[in-house]
């Protein structure tokens, strides 16, 4: 009696484990992989677009699989090599989604942009989803260059002014190391974090094509603008610029933000996607924040209007495998329409799509909306606008340089060694 | 009566016994590791076309520092986990095999970071770590040891033992509560005459419980051995490997390699590689405890 | 007798030190998972919450983590109960059955327990692909129970070597085929180290996360371990809400610990992991 009752409750859980999904005929269904989790900011402008083209194409079911940052990348390139990729899926665009254009995993949208779709976008956002003049990708989130976040309140409690020089940077942050004060909030364990230092000092020392010459080898990468910059953030790192064991702070756990929201430190360099984290995070804080451009360098070459960042942070590509591309075309134009850009604005991003300039209220946001208006070149992030095998020996050696555990020179001629291997010259 | 004369004969019993098991070990577990092996012959980023490389890749391994670092880690990691977890986790089975108040609540509770997941740990212990909000300095800084706060996850010279240290933390009731239950499979008798010869608790355990827990003891280092060297969870969670590789194990490392930076064939390398260190290991250490099979 | 009670003393003193240690991480998981998100970011993290909210608690269920739950009931469940069959029948085989290949065969299992799981991630992928079972529970439970063999083999062959073999002898005499002997004889016996296994696996397998994260895809095949990361957005994190998912995750064992605590220990007992 008890056995037999085993068994069956042994068979059922089987059962239940042996069933797929099972979806009705005439059904399509489009499976849709991004990092949009329940806390992402974004979440919510991406469930109502969803639910507009759910109502208008009742046939279609959207299959939405949000899966946290770090694991999403290890799925899609797991299911990539597999050549078993959704039918939709999110990229940040660049070398990393190329490397799947290469690999004729993507399916070409250009026909589809050219039939009046291009006129939604900024064409600057285009271009990180565009190979060999074919479009692949369309941006959907944020045009999100990096900032100097800082807490309005402790600059006006020490008297200190917003630095407009790398000098004034100095004793803004000698000032606050005096008052006890973190002067930067930054959590470096994550590479990434502490790349903006490098790729505005970069930037402001060597103008907006000290990065390109590198590249196209007109020039190196441990040129002087390389190994300035590195000696710029081991200067700022001897003062004591930003928290304690910074190499071991976890962005992703908000290590960096919480200093920054108990008044422990008064800047925050990073992407304007802060200003909606902080909304999201700890509303109450708002009030006292805004944010600044990275001040010039003396002597240095780069325009101080200059912004490094991305001019969209996400892009969505549809697979080349998919049986339903052109419904996952439409599907995308819900991504990307107007009622899309209205709800991106609203969670707090600048959305890459023409004519959003005029929906923007909020006065941080319209300032941010400006500042991109007014940069004269925008940088892409290192990590992707180089190629995957020297953006991780960038990431790596910058870490190193937090901790001083290399010299700049060092760093750089490390970073010249790999370019050299890659380039092959 | 024919079904009687095969299951009589032991070829086809043993065939019959072990086809489940070879089904699963080969669709899932033998696989793997030639196609690694294969792998580490090319130059790969797991989705394009495959360049074939020769043994370029092991060549690179072998003068490769961060690879060595992080075997030397994962040795490291071998030793602090025999010399932590065994010694601590004999200590409190003993205690808790003894009639003592309130011992079942002691149990329970000694027994919870094992059912944490190593996700939970890692992100439970960033917090303890963390230099300004964490716990752990936090006690420090209140018990007048202000001078010995670190930042824990951040410097590359305590970053590895840092991050080691919720390990310990979450295995030591694995072995806790395997060591309790042989203990308990020990004869009373042989405490009653122990006792009888006017032996002391320390002799007790030394003479009669340790002599008998020695197979348990080697069965355990063997897992704690094979374990550590092919540790991934916490670490990667922790510190990513980092600062500078201080943390780097080959898991973290191949992982790293392989999903990161998109080098599946280098990746490979340094899983074939930590598969014949771990097997190389874990034999010799059998044979040296000749704890082996049909002995 | 002050001796004693100064021992006595030692042994609480320890204990207490040992609970705090061990105990603690789940006092800081529970108080913070009533508190409110600004709240974590504004005091401290181990001050109590001001005022208890079951929100979170609300949040993580409505999240589907019912679903979760119930998934990785399932998988976990059969793939121990496979394990312990299957692990069984080829222990007693390499322990008792002189087939010539048993080193050969212990040794390969063995070395199965030296394989990096990241490194089988994109061959079982395939694998599981070409067998049509992707993005389904059952997808699982393959490379469960073959990460879990070695083990377990391990474990049971090693206990399986220390019963006197008089026992077999007699039925063998008897004219018992090996089938009724596994059946009548051993397994019996092994059952200690059966819980040994159980245990082990389950604590393992409820815990384990990457194959879960390449093999299934949709939401209502996810398992509790991704469940935990729904609250990790992009450039934010909802930290008590995932504290109360962690909590939440790892109340289930503990209640089952708890009420099988003692069955547990005396399963084992006899000879757990005995060489």
């Amino acid at each position: 009696m008890k056995k037999s009752a085993i068994i069956l409750i042994l068979a059922l859980l089987v059962s239940t484990c042996l069933v797929g999904s099972v979806s009705a005929q005439d059904q399509i269904t489009l499976t849709l992989w991004d990092i949009r989790t329940a806390s992402d900011q974004v979440t919510p402008a991406l469930k109502y677009a969803i639910e507009r083209f759910e109502s208008d194409y009742p046939q279609v079911k959207i299959d939405h699989v949000p899966t946290q940052n770090d694991n999403y990348k290890t799925k899609l390139r797991t299911a990539m090599s597999a050549d078993n990729a959704p039918d939709i899926f999110m990229t940040w665009g660049s070398t990393g989604l190329k490397r799947y254009v290469e690999a004729n995993k993507v399916y070409d949208l250009t026909s589809a942009i050219e039939s009046g779709w291009r006129d939604n976008f900024m064409p600057a956002a285009m271009d990180l989803g565009t190979f060999s003049d074919h479009v692949y990708g369309v941006p959907v989130t944020n045009v999100a260059p990096a900032y100097i976040w800082y807490r309005t309140d402790l600059f006006e409690k020490y008297g200190i002014s917003l630095p407009k020089t790398y000098a004034d940077l100095k004793e803004v942050v000698a000032e606050f190391v005096e008052n006890g004060i973190t002067p930067f909030a930054l959590a470096n364990k994550n590479k990434w974090t502490g790349s903006m230092y490098y790729m505005y000092l970069v930037d402001r020392i060597g103008g907006s094509d000290a990065l390109q010459k590198a590249i196209n080898r007109t020039g190196a990468f441990n040129d002087q603008v390389f190994v300035e910059a590195g000696e710029k953030i081991q200067e700022l790192v001897k003062m004591g610029a930003f928290p304690d064991g910074v190499n071991g702070l976890d962005e992703d756990a908000a290590q960096s933000r919480m200093l920054l929201y108990t008044d422990r430190a008064a800047m925050y360099l990073m992407g304007s996607w802060a200003y909606g984290t902080i909304k999201n995070e700890n509303a109450d804080i708002l009030t006292k924040i805004d944010f600044m451009n990275f001040p010039a360098v003396e002597s240095g070459q780069g325009d101080p209007s200059n912004l490094v960042g991305t001019p969209g942070d996400n892009y969505y590509s549809i697979s080349a495998k998919s049986e339903h591309k052109e419904m996952a075309v439409e599907f995308l134009k819900y991504l990307t329409d107007e009622k899309m850009g209205e709800s991106l604005i609203a969670v707090g991003n600048i959305p890459p799509f023409q004519g959003v300039g005029n929906k923007i209220d909020d006065p941080i946001m319209k300032k941010n909306y400006q500042t991109v208006q007014a940069a004269h070149y925008i940088q892409l992030w290192y990590d992707q606008s180089l190629p995957l095998e020297l953006s991780q020996v960038h990431l790596n050696t910058t870490q190193a340089l937090f901790s001083l555990e290399i010299t700049p020179q060092a760093a750089a001629d490390k970073m010249e060694a790999a370019a050299q291997e890659y380039y092959g010259n | 009566m024919k079904t009687n004369n095969l299951l009589s004969n032991k070829y086809f019993v043993a065939a019959l016994f072990l086809v489940p098991a070879l089904f699963f070990a080969l669709v899932y577990l033998i696989i793997p590791i030639p196609l690694s092996a294969y792998y580490s012959l090319f130059k790969w980023d797991g989705i394009g076309a495959m360049k074939f490389l020769g043994i370029d890749n092991w060549a690179q391994l072998f003068s490769d520092t961060v690879f060595w670092k992080s075997v030397i880690n994962n040795f490291k990691l071998v030793a602090i986990s025999l010399i932590i977890q065994i010694p601590i986790a004999l200590f409190l089975a003993v205690l808790l095999t003894r009639q003592i108040k309130g011992i079942n609540f002691f149990k329970t509770i000694f027994f919870i970071p094992m059912l944490l997941s190593s996700i939970a740990v890692a992100f439970l212990w960033r917090y303890m770590y963390d230099p300004t909000f964490g716990l752990i300095n936090g006690i420090l800084n209140l018990v007048g040891l202000g001078h010995l706060t670190q930042s824990w996850l951040g410097d590359s010279s305590i970053a590895f033992y840092a991050a080691a240290a919720p390990i310990q933390w979450r295995f030591i009731p694995l072995y806790m509560i395997i060591f309790m239950a042989a203990i308990s499979g020990i004869p009373e008798q042989l405490y009653e005459a122990a006792e009888i010869d006017g032996a002391n608790n320390w002799q007790i355990f030394f003479f009669v419980t340790l002599p008998m827990l020695r197979g348990t003891v080697i069965n355990a280092s063997v897992l704690i051995i094979v374990g550590s060297l092919k540790y991934f969870a916490m670490i990667y969670a922790l510190t990513g490997g980092g600062p500078n590789h201080a943390s780097e194990l080959m898991a973290t490392y191949l992982y790293t390699k392989s999903f990161t930076e998109m080098n599946m064939g280098y990746g490979s390398t340094v899983s074939v590689a930590l598969f014949l260190i771990a097997l190389i290991v874990s034999v010799l250490f059998l044979r040296f405890n000749k704890k082996d099979i049909r002995n | 007798m002050i001796i004693k009670k100064i021992k006595a003393a030692l042994i609480y003193l320890f204990l207490l030190i040992w609970l705090i240690i061990t105990g603690y991480p789940m006092i800081f998981l529970v108080q913070n998972s009533f508190k409110i998100k600004m709240e974590f970011f504004q005091k401290p993290v181990w001050s109590l919450p001001a005022s208890f909210t079951i929100k979170n608690y609300l949040d993580v269920i409505n999240s589907g983590f019912y679903i979760y739950f119930f998934n990785s009931i399932i998988v976990c469940f059969i793939s121990v109960f496979l394990i312990i069959i299957v692990s069984s029948l080829a222990s007693y085989a390499i322990a008792r059955i002189d087939f010539k290949f048993n080193k050969i065969i212990y040794i390969l299992f063995l070395a199965g327990m030296m394989i990096p799981i990241h490194s089988t991630l994109i061959p079982i992928y395939k694998i599981t692909l070409s067998l049509g079972i992707y993005d389904r529970l059952s997808a699982l439970i393959g490379p469960y129970v073959a990460f879990s063999l070695p083990i377990s083999v391990f474990i049971l062959t090693g206990f399986i070597n220390d019963i006197p073999y008089e026992l077999e002898e007699a039925a063998i005499i008897d004219g018992a085929n090996r089938i009724r002997i596994f059946k009548d004889i051993i397994l019996p016996l092994v059952k200690p180290a059966i819980s040994t296994v159980a245990i082990y696996n389950l604590t393992l397998l409820w815990n384990s996360f990457a194959y879960a994260l390449v093999l299934t895809s949709s939401p209502t095949k996810r398992i509790l371990t991704l469940g935990l990361f729904e609250f990790q957005g992009q450039h934010g994190i909802d930290i008590p809400l995932t504290l109360t998912a962690l909590f939440l995750s790892v109340l289930p064992l503990i209640i089952l610990y708890v009420f099988l605590q003692e069955h547990i220990i005396k399963g084992m007992t006899a000879g757990a992991l005995k060489g």
